[in-house]
């Protein structure tokens, strides 16, 4: 039984069509939804320590992030609500996919929901795409979700 | 994942820049992402970026400087690539002069992406046989033949 689905996003538009499935999904299954956004702290440190960035920029980026991450969370939440899904958000900090990982396995997830990965070109993208470690790692189910037209279809049909 | 190869196009690369200063190399860097339609107002642009140094040198060292700034003068990312023969002082924290100058900029909502290709790019710059490569090309193809080999694994 799927009691707990978990959705990770970013700003991107794929992380929303896949929020949109998520929500399709929980309300069909009537299960609870739970909403993750990783803020990439792992990725600022490592620019800290490669001295791209000082700190004072750093923590304008995260404090940029944090924004971002609040906004996408409130939307999807706001979109969960309109068609009755129980939802939590989450905003996190760290290294994306060790972040959402624990996610799954705190709640946990009985499935992750993904948006639509990048297609792979070469064997060493696999080892630092966010996407595909989660994907490679998670302990659960996966569903990646494609089609955008055919999601928002669905989504505009549950009342 | 955010690849170089996606943004730094080979009409993006500049093989000998002639600026002798680090302003100069900006805003040389500049005119190309400006008359390859990346950015929208170059001024605005290249005032962020020199904002930027002025909190300290993007020149991280190994004959690298790395100049960006986000800025809504910015649709997306912006990136491109110029190459001093002659070295540039850019007041680098290990005191060399600069040869390869990656100018990066970035609109305000992109900064995901942003992080990904500077991540990228530091993970690059630190192969010491990625740098001796890229910098002696001798062609603007064979310097992205070089990025595409060490970025995704290609043969040239």
């Amino acid at each position: 039984m799927i009691k707990n689905i978990l959705v990770s996003v970013s700003g991107s538009t794929q992380a929303l069509v896949a929020a949109k499935y998520a929500i399709v999904l929980a309300r069909l299954l009537q299960a609870k939804l739970s909403v993750v956004y990783v803020i990439d702290t792992k990725a600022l440190a490592e620019l800290l320590r490669s001295r791209i960035f000082v700190e004072v920029e750093a923590r304008s980026y995260e404090e940029e992030l944090q924004q971002q991450g609040t906004i996408m969370l409130e939307r999807i939440k706001k979109m969960a609500e309109a068609k009755s899904v129980n939802t939590e958000v989450y905003l996190l900090r760290g290294a994306i996919h060790e972040e959402v990982i624990k996610k799954v396995e705190d709640l946990p997830a009985d499935i992750l929901v993904l948006g639509e990965l990048k297609d792979i070109i070469s064997r060493t993208e696999t080892f630092y795409d966010e996407g595909e470690r989660i994907f490679r790692t998670a302990p659960c189910p996966v569903l990646i979700v494609k089609n955008p037209a055919m999601v928002e279809q669905l989504y505009k049909e549950i009342i | 994942m955010a690849r170089l190869v996606d943004f730094l196009r080979p009409e993006l690369c500049v093989m000998d820049l002639k600026a002798k200063n680090k302003e100069q190399a900006i805003r040389e860097l500049a005119d190309v992402l400006e008359k390859n339609g990346k950015i929208k107002d170059k001024a605005d642009f290249i005032k962020h970026v020199l904002e930027r140094e002025q909190l300290g040198s993007t020149g991280i060292g190994n004959r690298v400087a790395i100049p960006h700034a986000p800025t809504h003068s910015v649709d997306g990312i912006a990136l491109c690539f110029g190459r001093s023969l002659e070295g540039i002082d850019f007041q680098s924290l290990d005191g060399q002069e600069v040869n390869a100058i990656f100018l990066i900029g970035t609109c305000p909502s992109d900064i995901s992406t942003y992080l990904k290709i500077l991540a990228s790019l530091a993970q690059l710059v630190n192969q010491r046989q990625f740098l001796e490569e890229f910098l002696h090309a001798s062609t603007v193809q064979e310097l992205i033949s070089v990025l595409k080999k060490f970025e995704l694994g290609h043969k040239k």
